[in-house]
């Protein structure tokens, strides 16, 4: 042990040297872990509460905040609200943008959602809903509660636009995210409808995308388009349908129909008028300014007159009936029930520069009405239904002037209005209406079927179906019949068509007729020729003169060329019968006959036509031959000169018959229909 | 030199005093095991330094023992590993080792769950109690039947201070593995490395003890049962 003792002191020492550096790795580690933590607690962001109707589809651990899709935090814990209406939902987020998280900013949930504008979101399928949240890029005091939105916004708060307020009578149809149109073009979207708290009117927050939020003035006009619109009116019958979007989730639209409109506050409120047609009416460049208000006294009845009617001056719109009600003029004698009539005179609308005031109007009209202008009642629309005040000049009224009570609203004078010529002819309209033998009608009409059952009750009738089939048997043979004559008739190559065959028959009759008004001459021409050759007492004419000449006599004594013209008039007459037939109307009752002549008729002119080629050769040939002989005589011969004419007519009958054939052979069809 | 030789039957025996190097006056090396008279400051047979056996060599021990636990805190406290299924939109899932074991038994693997529960857990923190035991009692006054405890003790602790490492080749097998791009990934998370750090550094705050130490605390003389 003693020997030891010097040693461990530099064992020691030695120790302890390594003791002082080995202690650096612990101290290390520690800082490192410590630093570690240390940025882990720091960067951890800010911890934000938000409240929702629900948490469908949060998960803690899991949901991520997003902040224009970008995963900006996570959610860390979902709790209830102390009353256990509501769920608050804790999200850690980014320490770097949770400084931009202040009172301005919102939260949603974002899940699959299926609406009129189609479905949307359809990848939070996949990766289940997050939490969405929108702020701007001002720093200003952090807020770390807040009351989430029911449903994503439409309309993210930064996009350029400007939002109006739209007020209406009803939603109808509307729905939340329906699009604003311009000129059909979708430039924003409406939300937030809700029932007004001070009016029972429908509000509306639209937004209309820059850069189209440019057409918005005041005097612009609003009005829904919402479904489609089924009018009847002067013009007739209008059906409207813009598109199918607004179809479905209605739509509003809007038009800066006139100009002079102020550019727009943020909020600006605007009336949605029902359809466009108002909405262009109702336009009052200066609706700020204050209206001239008149009272009426109308003692004719003012049924069918309602608040907002129209007053027009001279046919333009000038303003609207604003009250109705009964007043009694106990200042004649004998005090009589009127109606008082309040109106709101526009003064631009009557021609009165900008800026006038309603006393300006009031001098207007007193001097209209000087001049003899006077208010009526006028029936309004197609059906004259509704009324509206009219103001007419009438050029023979009693003077009059407007009256100012000093207390009371100036009555203009009025005239009796022209409804009750209405009521008379609407009242005679209904009364012709009325008078029509509807009653007789069904009477005679319930009678008819009363004997229709009868004659069906009855055996008779019963037994028909016997005498019917029997009929329709007969009347099967029949049709056979007609059906075989019309196969014959297509077979003999006549009109493929029976009625276009009718119909050309006549001309072709006619052709013919003229055609072959030409042979009987043509004959006599022949036998005139033959006698003149026979005259010619010749001794020394050839026996192939002889032979000549008994040919043309064989020829045209043959029963060939005396049948032809008789068979073609036969032709004719049968065909001219036909058609006479036919066109008399009786065509149904002797269509059978009519057909049964047709096609003899065809049969026979075919049979003629066969024939004439034969005749026409045998007149040809004789021609040739009796050339032939005459040219042996001498050129000059008196009988030569004879024979050269008479074989010259000879030859011009046997070519104007040849060229007859030639048409019939060719066409013989056009020798019946005339082409 | 023949006395830590004689000491050798008598501990089969444990029925006399103990005889150490140290107490020859003799200084073991720790490297090639040969013994040297104690004013050697170096192994003539293996050029190690010959360091007697004293608890100051135990600041080793604890130096590395706080470092492994200070590592094994945010080994806990961070994921381990990172999961993300079809690039996240399925969710990205990011698990600590408890969770992972607590995942684990929810899915019904409990084989697995034990094994990672074991070997990340059970294992680790033995290790961080045995060897802060042996740290704490050596050198001090122990029976023959302590001191073969402690060896025993000190013996698993290096044994299975390797296999503490299993949880990390897991990580960083799956790591590797499981990279399907769009379908699932899986990334290690920051516990990875600081469990791998603590892993190492209770290594070597085993490897730092000097079981020399154990037998310093022997009894002179023999105890009578």
């Amino acid at each position: 042990m003693k020997p030891a003792s010097p040693v461990r002191k530099t064992a020691v020492r030695a120790a302890q040297a390594g003791v002082n550096l080995i202690w650096l790795v612990p101290i290390i580690a520690l800082i490192v872990t410590l630093g570690i933590a240390w940025n882990a607690y720091t960067g951890r962001g800010a911890l934000i509460e938000v409240e929702f109707a629900d948490a469908t589809g949060i998960n803690p651990g899991e949901t991520v905040l997003r902040f224009r899709e970008i995963s900006v935090g996570r959610v860390e814990a979902v709790r209830f609200t102390s009353d256990l209406s509501r769920v608050v939902v804790e999200m850690r987020v980014d320490k770097d943008v949770a400084q931009y998280i202040d009172e301005e900013a919102s939260f949603w949930i974002v899940r699959p959602q299926v609406s009129a504008q189609g479905v949307t979101r359809l990848d939070t399928v996949l990766t289940g809903a997050f939490v969405e949240g929108y702020w701007d890029a001002e720093v200003s005091q952090p807020q770390r509660h807040f009351v989430g939105l029911n449903r994503p916004p439409l309309i993210r708060s930064d996009a350029p636009g400007t939002w109006v307020r739209l007020s209406m009578e009803t939603g109808d149809g509307l729905s939340e995210g329906a699009p604003i149109l311009h000129r059909g073009v979708q430039v924003g979207r409406i939300e937030n409808i809700r029932i007004s708290d001070q009016d029972d009117r429908v509000l509306a927050d639209a937004f209309i995308e820059a850069p189209h939020d440019g057409k918005l003035t005041t005097a612009t006009a609003f009005w829904d388009t919402s479904g489609f619109s089924l009018s009847l009116g002067a013009q007739g019958l209008s059906f409207n349908v813009n598109s199918l979007a607004s179809v479905l989730q209605g739509g509003i639209a809007f038009e800066t129909l006139v100009s002079g409109g102020s550019p727009l506050q943020p909020g600006h409120e605007f009336t949605v008028q029902p359809d466009e047609a108002s909405a262009r009416n109702n336009i009052f460049p200066s609706d700020e300014g204050e209206p001239l208000r008149m009272s009426l006294l109308i003692g004719d009845s003012v049924r069918g007159l309602a608040k907002g009617a129209d007053v027009q001056y001279q046919g333009l719109r000038v303003g609207q009936v604003t009250d109705l009600s009964v007043s009694i003029d106990d200042q004649a004698d004998d005090p009589v029930l009127q109606q008082r009539v309040t109106i709101a005179i526009s003064p631009e609308r009557l021609g009165l520069p900008a800026g006038s005031t309603p006393e300006d109007a009031l001098r207007f009209l007193e001097q209209a009405v000087a001049d003899g202008v006077r208010a009526r009642v006028a029936s309004a629309g197609f059906l004259g239904t509704s009324l509206m005040i009219e103001m007419v000049n009438i050029p023979d009224a009693d003077p009059a002037a407007i009256q100012t009570p000093p207390d009371a609203l100036p009555v203009m004078p009025t005239v009796p209005g022209d409804v009750e010529d209405f009521r008379a002819t609407a009242q005679g309209f209904i009364g012709r209406i009325g008078s029509l033998p509807i009653e007789e009608a069904l009477q005679s009409a319930t009678d008819m079927m009363n004997s229709i059952t009868a004659l069906a009750g009855s055996q008779e009738t019963q037994a028909l179906p016997g005498k019917i089939s029997e009929t329709i048997d007969e009347a099967r043979v029949a049709i056979s019949d007609v059906g075989a004559m019309t196969t014959e008739l297509r077979e003999a190559g006549t009109a493929a068509n029976i009625g276009r065959m009718v119909d050309e028959a006549a001309a072709a009759a006619e052709a013919v007729r003229l055609a072959a008004a030409d042979v009987p001459e043509m004959v006599e021409e022949i036998d005139a020729a033959a006698a003149r050759v026979n005259e010619v007492d010749f001794a020394a004419i050839s026996t192939q003169a002889e032979g000549i000449l008994t040919d043309l006599r064989a020829m045209l004594g043959s029963e060939d060329a005396e049948q032809l013209p008789r068979n073609l008039s036969d032709t004719l007459q049968a065909a001219s019968g036909l058609l006479n037939d036919l066109r008399d109307g009786n065509a149904a009752g002797s269509l059978n006959n009519a057909l049964d002549s047709a096609s003899t008729a065809a049969d026979e002119i075919a049979r003629s036509v066969q024939e004439l080629p034969q005749l026409i050769q045998r007149l040809q040939a004789t021609a040739a031959r009796a050339d032939a002989v005459l040219a042996a005589y001498g050129d000059r011969s008196a009988f030569n000169a004879e024979t050269i004419n008479m074989m010259r007519e000879l030859r011009r009958a046997s070519e104007a018959f040849g060229s007859l054939a030639r048409m019939i052979e060719r066409n013989p069809r056009a020798f019946i229909l005339g082409r | 030199m023949s006395a830590p030789l004689d000491a050798a039957p008598d501990e089969g025996t444990h029925d006399g005093p103990v005889m150490t190097a140290h107490r020859a006056g003799l200084i073991g090396c720790r490297s090639c095991g040969r013994v040297w008279p104690e004013d050697q400051h170096r192994c003539s047979r293996c050029h190690a330094r010959l360091v007697p056996p004293d608890r100051r060599g135990l600041q080793a021990v604890w130096a590395w023992w706080f470092a492994g636990l200070i590592m094994y805190i945010p080994a806990n406290v961070f994921p381990m590993m990172r999961t993300e299924t079809f690039a996240g939109l399925m969710g990205s899932a990011e698990a600590t080792i408890m969770e992972g074991v607590i995942d684990l038994i929810k899915h019904g693997s409990y084989d697995i769950a034990a094994i990672v529960f074991v070997a990340s857990v059970i294992v680790p923190v033995g290790k961080f109690i045995a060897i802060a035991w042996l740290a704490m009692v050596a050198g001090r006054p122990a029976t023959v039947d302590q001191a073969h405890t402690r060896l025993k003790v000190y013996e698993v602790v290096e044994f299975i201070g390797r296999w503490s490492m299993i949880d990390v080749f897991v990580v960083a097998i799956l790591s590797a593995l499981v990279q399907l791009g769009f379908v699932a990934s899986i990334h290690p998370g920051p516990a990875a490395v600081s469990f791998a750090l603590s892993v190492a550094f209770t290594m070597l705050s085993a490897q730092s003890f000097d079981p020399r130490l154990i037998w310093r605390g022997l009894p002179l003389r023999r105890r009578v049962k």
